[in-house]
């Protein structure tokens, strides 16, 4: 399939899934009567609940998910390792515990606008971590038991940051930060993403080329004039903002980004740079029909839609390994 | 493994020595304990520590929950400085050795089983509290503590007050709700419920067919638009993300067509007489949007 085809094929599947996001609420309104609101406008409670509620709900599935799955496809892609994802790997769990410690210190005091900086530099430490024992250690197997290491380490003093806060509800939103959801987000939560994100894409994207020459060996890429530095830095700033931003908002989602580059590479022509974009559309749909799915399977108890893409993924990332030990020997 | 038998040996002695030692320390439950008047209480429970903060007699309640003077917890919390706390462990019990305890039957299951089983009198209050269990706790905290007539003139001032708000009532109840850290309305048979009945406010969680401490839909609070929203405070200075809902856009979109109050720090947290300052401030923000004329009484 031509990559044109993909990519305008996965971005007809965010559309529809980012309108079903919009109309699954336990506020039963209308499809029509949901949409008028949203852009036009009409009752004031549905205003309300069509602005503030679903749209900043839906609108972080779509760019949570394309961070997640455009990151993971660079990962995979530079560390030419089929397992690479940001949750497996560590870097959801340390971003988490960047930002719970920034937040439940209260060294910003009670507002949300510092967890970004936390979870970002969480992320940043995670992944400079990784590409150092990366780079000493080629091995597929090296990275992923350090991932699992660092992942479990952040996981531990995430657990003891909140349980150390004084405030009897810190230690319940564990989950939270292990396991992320999309519920209650408000507009404020898009807006301080955002800018981060953006500038994350524009890195990951930045990175194409040199990937794409990286498959031919390094000595190869830079005969080509790519220069492992740069590439490097856009890697490392890339994934970090992505990853740390969606975490700061919405926890620690796993596995979008193992799962969804798996799935849309055989449809492209196998090269890491342009599985970006289809990895990052393909990432945006997952995370919003598990969103949708999680509130419609329990509706009275929400499920954490980290839940949901952990059990999706886990089993495939099981696969994976089973696939990747009987090719290997 | 032959060479450490005797050390065995020797230690299950000592263990079987200090078990025998501790039996004999212990306060065995005679027949006549329940009916004397206990000297040295322990609570181990922040709603038994209100209560018995309140009507035990100078220097009979030996100790507190740490919680009794937490201020998002504990209306007394004030009083709670002159008494010891405990933080509920049966180590502690056994060391002070007090001739009665009293707690909740939710908290500290174990504890509670562990002490009855070494021979403490242990008397449990339930959890499930409402307004109609209010009076009655009092009286039987006053039958245990051997402090009968201050606790019945506590729970006849408690009974006097709720009936005189309820006189005071008139007009269409005005629609209301409480809204609780992390989303969770309080719905049907909770305190809060009740005291919400009392103070003449329809619970729309609990019409909606919320039971008890149930999670919310932000999305239905703001399409039932209740009059009232009751927000909780922060429980502590430190933040939580459970906090963050009081503070959503689409609540502060609300505006002015819902009157958002918070409670008397504690006094919804525990079905004690204090509940009644609860009851005044729901009834407050009703006379705001449903003034009453003011009651013709005694009590001037």
């Amino acid at each position: 399939m031509n990559t044109l085809r993909l990519n305008a094929g996965l971005s007809a599947a965010v559309i529809v899934l980012l309108a079903l996001s919009l109309l699954v609420g336990p506020a039963r309104f209308g499809p029509l009567d949901s949409l008028r609101a949203l852009i036009a406008g009409g009752d004031e409670a549905t205003i309300i609940i069509m602005r503030e509620i679903r749209l900043p709900r839906a609108l972080l599935g779509v760019l949570i998910g394309f961070s997640l799955g455009a990151s993971g496809a660079v990962l995979q892609g530079f560390l030419r390792n089929p397992l690479a994802e940001p949750g497996i790997i560590g870097v959801s769990a340390t971003a988490s515990l960047g930002a719970v410690i920034v937040f439940y210190s209260g060294m910003a005091g009670a507002s949300i606008l510092a967890l970004p900086a936390g979870a970002l530099a969480g992320a940043l430490v995670a992944v400079l971590i990784l590409m150092a024992i990366a780079a000493r250690h080629g091995s597929t197997l090296t990275l992923i038991l350090s991932g699992v290491a660092l992942s479990s380490l952040a996981g531990a003093l995430t657990s003891l940051a909140l349980n150390l806060s004084p405030n009897p509800f810190a230690s319940y939103e564990i989950i939270f930060w292990l396991l992320g959801s999309l519920k209650d987000r408000s507009m404020v939560h898009v807006w301080i993403a955002l800018p981060l994100m953006l500038a994350g894409w524009a890195m990951l994207f930045a990175s194409a080329r040199a990937l794409d020459a990286l498959t031919l060996g390094e000595e190869s890429a830079s005969s080509l004039g790519i220069g492992m530095g740069r590439t490097r830095l856009m890697v490392v700033g890339g994934v970090a903002l992505c990853v740390g931003a969606a975490t700061a908002v919405a926890g620690a989602i796993g596995f979008v980004g193992l799962v969804v580059p798996h799935l849309v590479r055989p449809l492209t022509d196998r090269m890491p740079g342009s599985l970006i974009l289809p990895a990052g559309l393909g990432g945006a749909a997952l995370l919003l029909a598990a969103d949708v799915a999680c509130r419609v399977a329990i509706p009275a108890r929400e499920l954490n839609v980290g839940v949901l893409t952990a059990l999706i993924g886990a089993p495939f990332f099981l696969w994976l390994v089973a696939r990747a030990r009987r090719e290997a020997f | 493994m032959r060479a450490t038998r005797p050390a065995r040996n020797r230690r299950r002695n000592l263990a079987v020595a200090v078990l025998a030692g501790a039996a004999a320390v212990v306060p065995g439950l005679s027949p006549a304990a329940a009916n004397e008047v206990p000297e040295r209480v322990m609570s181990l429970n922040v709603c038994t520590d209100q209560l018995a903060m309140l009507l035990a007699a100078p220097g009979q309640l030996i100790s507190v929950s740490e919680l009794a003077a937490d201020p998002g917890l504990s209306f007394h919390h004030a009083r709670a400085a002159g008494f010891a706390k405990n933080r509920g462990l049966a180590e502690e019990v056994f060391l002070e050795r007090p001739d009665l305890i009293v707690t909740g039957t939710y908290s500290l299951h174990n504890t509670t089983t562990l002490l009855t089983r070494l021979g403490f009198r242990v008397e449990a209050f339930d959890y499930g509290q409402t307004l109609g269990t209010v009076a009655p706790e009092i009286r039987r905290m006053g039958r245990l503590l051997g402090r009968s007539a201050a606790a019945e003139s506590l729970a006849t001032e408690f009974e006097s007050s709720l009936a005189m708000v309820e006189r005071s009532l008139c007009g269409a109840a005005p629609t209301a709700i409480a809204y609780d850290q992390n989303g969770i309305a309080m719905g049907s048979g909770t305190l809060v419920d009740s005291a919400m009945q009392a103070a003449g406010l329809r619970n729309i969680a609990a019409e909606l067919g919320f039971a008890g401490m149930a999670p919310f839909p932000l999305e239905l609070l703001v399409q039932h638009r209740p009059q009232i929203i009751v927000l909780s405070e922060p429980l502590a200075d430190t933040p939580s993300l459970a906090d963050q809902i009081a503070g959503h856009p689409a609540i502060r979109a609300l505006g002015q067509s819902s009157t958002r109050i918070t409670l008397p720090r504690g006094s919804a947290s525990c079905g004690g007489p204090f509940i009644i300052e609860a009851i005044k401030a729901l009834r407050a923000a009703r006379e705001t949007l449903v003034p009453c004329p003011p009651l013709p009484g005694p009590s001037g």
